[in-house]
């Protein structure tokens, strides 16, 4: 199943272009991962799928991005409805210094999720298990935030995206300022995160993207090169650019 | 070569010395100049904490002062005390002449009488006795006292006659002065007599200015803030105004005054002489520098706090008011303190408007006549009495800590409030 498909989409800072032309085809409930050296377009294409560049003054977002056969980039498109639907987790872990309980509740308290104390508790409780945090924090949802590690505030993080229970997941770089063991954390994560979650992840690391991801988009100066199924990316590229870039010989 | 490069490195050094030592030179000059100017304050003006009195038998008979035996307390208000308060005086020395019994009167307070008269209210059996009363004593005296006042100057060049000096010498004697601490300096309005001029005018004077300046710059200074940060585009129009707001804090505070009184006074009507208009006048001086403030601690929260706001779904004005405002609140709170601080010390533009008149009253609210602590101290440095030059240099030490408090109060809620950004 197709759950986001962008057609022609061009992104402008003021009058340098940064993406040519995308067209690419999410599937539902599967990891796609964006490839790609620094500065190619990859991290803007994820911020237009919740419409993060509207904040940037110069950015200007051309084409169509369906998503449930709604076309985002159309005028009547709330942002608001949008980005409850869409969830993002940033590259430096950014929890809002409150304690963990509000950082997580926020969400649901400003979309009206929850009617009752008990039932905000309990969005609590699920987000946290879900995003596999509960265990070490549940004895302190009173603390602030910012007083974790850094891959628990980054799960933190991961756990105030799905408090919404958005459809779908953007991360964008998410353990790139992580350690390794962090950051295997994250990976199976969002292993489990996939079963209800469409997810997309920008990612430096090509060995994350194997790992992670069923499919896979190479990005290379704002043009995407190659997209399919991981397993083909990696084993058999069509492009030689894809096929150079994952060999290490550029990037 | 090698030779060159150890040349190079001492040289590298030595730079770095000079600079530690002309910067340390700096503070050191620094802290002298304020040591100095501290120490001369305090020097000169510790002796206006503490207020001379004669202490004067005084005998209150009831037939002078045109009293029954047993007097309602409305007798007691209306009766007359200034003949006994001047017979008390004209006691100290029995053999005065006219011209000595003037003298001997002048010696006092004119609030003397006053005095008496509060003594016998406080405790009505006094009636028909001698008792000894505590009395203010002439703001000459009270330096001569100090030890301010020259004495060797020939009589003609004093205030203070060669008679007034004998008898207070013998009262000396005796032990009838006395000096204790001048609760009247914070009590009392301003007044032409030294001794018995205080700040209690201007001090509430200041306070209320503070407090209409509050009200009005505060609100409007941050809603203006947050709304250039947040939500206004970027484009040549707010440059304009942020340009216009930079150059607002740069105005001289004399033109804030003449607007004050072109429009407050002129156009409004508003009453002159009062800390309502004074406040307001403050207020468009403390405007820029709140705007300022709150801006830059606006700029100072992460952007990605903002992106993860937005991120969940939050709108812009419920990103900036739960998350952007209040992580800037410590910055603007200090930023608006340092405002009303500099507000507190402003002259000009309250002279302008009228603050500068003579007030011997105490301002019940913002709407009554008042001066303020630094015009007090203007008002009081122009006076020729000798009296006032000590009043000055207290007044200054109440300002001074006054503000030191503001600005305290200011770093620690920077202190304490700011967020640290790991």
């Amino acid at each position: 199943m197709i759950k986001i498909s962008a057609k022609n989409v061009d992104v402008f800072y003021g009058k340098k272009q940064a993406l040519f032309n995308i067209n690419l085809e999410i599937e539902e409930n599967q990891v796609t991962a964006l490839i790609g050296p620094s500065g190619c377009g990859k991290s803007t294409f994820l911020r237009c799928l919740n419409r993060m560049n509207d904040v940037i003054d110069i950015c200007k977002v051309q084409g169509e991005i369906v998503i449930n056969d709604f076309n985002i980039n159309d005028k009547g498109c709330d942002v608001v409805r949008l980005r409850e639907k869409i969830g993002m987790v940033f590259q430096k872990p950014n929890p809002f210094p409150k304690t963990l309980y509000e950082n997580i509740s926020y969400g649901p308290t400003i979309h009206g999720m929850a009617q009752s104390k008990q039932e905000m508790d309990e969005i609590v409780e699920i987000s946290l298990k879900k995003a596999a945090l509960w265990e070490e924090v549940k004895d302190r949802l009173h603390e602030p935030g910012t007083g974790l590690s850094g891959g628990q505030q980054q799960r933190l993080c991961i756990a105030r995206a799905i408090s919404v229970q958005p459809e779908v997941i953007l991360m964008d770089e998410p353990c790139s300022a992580l350690d390794p063991i962090a950051t295997a954390q994250i990976e199976e994560l969002i292993d489990e995160l996939k079963k209800e979650h469409t997810i997309i992840i920008v990612t430096h690391s090509m060995a994350q993207a194997a790992r992670v991801s069923q499919n896979t988009g190479f990005f290379h100066l704002g043009e995407l090169i190659e997209h399919g199924s991981t397993d083909k990316i990696f084993k058999n590229p069509e492009n030689n650019k894809t096929q150079d870039y994952i060999t290490g010989r550029f990037g | 070569m090698n030779k060159n490069k150890e040349k190079l490195l001492a040289k590298r050094y030595s730079s770095e010395k000079r600079f530690q030592f002309l910067g340390k030179s700096a503070i050191f000059m620094a802290l002298l100049f304020l040591a100095f100017f501290i120490f001369k304050i305090f020097s000169t003006g510790y002796t206006a904490f503490q207020k001379t009195w004669l202490i004067v038998p005084v005998n209150f008979d009831a037939e002078t002062m045109y009293l029954d035996a047993n007097p309602s307390k409305e007798d007691l208000e209306d009766a007359d005390y200034f003949e006994i308060s001047l017979q008390s005086m004209f006691n100290l020395d029995k053999n005065a002449n006219e011209k000595q019994q003037n003298e001997l009167k002048k010696m006092v307070s004119y609030f003397f009488e006053r005095e008496i008269k509060q003594e016998l209210i406080n405790d009505p059996s006094l009636l028909g006795k001698t008792k000894d009363v505590y009395i203010t004593a002439s703001d000459d005296l009270d330096q001569v006292f100090k030890g301010n006042y020259p004495r060797d100057l020939p009589e003609k060049q004093r205030r203070v006659t060669d008679y007034q000096l004998k008898i207070f010498d013998q009262l000396v004697e005796q032990g009838k002065v006395e000096s204790k601490f001048n609760l009247s300096f914070f009590t009392y309005p301003d007044s032409r007599e030294a001794e018995l001029a205080g700040i209690a005018s201007s001090f509430m004077g200041s306070i209320f200015s503070i407090l209409v300046c509050l009200a009005i710059a505060f609100p409007v200074a941050v809603l203006a803030a947050i709304y250039l940060e947040e939500f206004a585009p970027k484009n040549r129009f707010t440059d304009f105004i942020e340009v216009n707001i930079n150059n607002l804090a740069a105005v001289p505070s004399i033109v804030f005054g003449l607007l004050g009184l072109g429009i407050l006074l002129a156009v409004f009507q508003l009453p002159r002489s009062t800390p309502l208009v004074g406040g307001i006048t403050l207020s468009l001086m403390t405007l820029p520098t709140i705007i300022i403030a709150c801006r830059a601690s606006l700029k100072a929260v992460p952007p990605s706090i903002r992106e993860a706001a937005l991120a969940m779904g939050a709108s812009r004005m419920q990103t900036t008011m739960h998350h952007t405002v209040p992580l800037s609140m410590p910055g603007t709170l200090s930023g608006t303190i340092i405002g009303l601080a500099q507000a507190l010390g402003e002259t000009a533009p309250l002279i302008l408007i009228g603050m500068v008149a003579f007030v011997n009253t105490i301002p019940g609210s913002p709407m009554d006549p008042a001066a303020s602590l630094p015009v007090q101290i203007y008002i009081w440095a122009e006076s020729a009495e000798r009296g006032f030059v000590e009043k000055v240099s207290a007044c200054i030490m109440v300002l001074l800590g006054f503000l030191i408090v503001m600005n305290l109060f200011a770093q620690i809620i920077r202190h304490k409030f700011e967020k640290k950004w790991s």
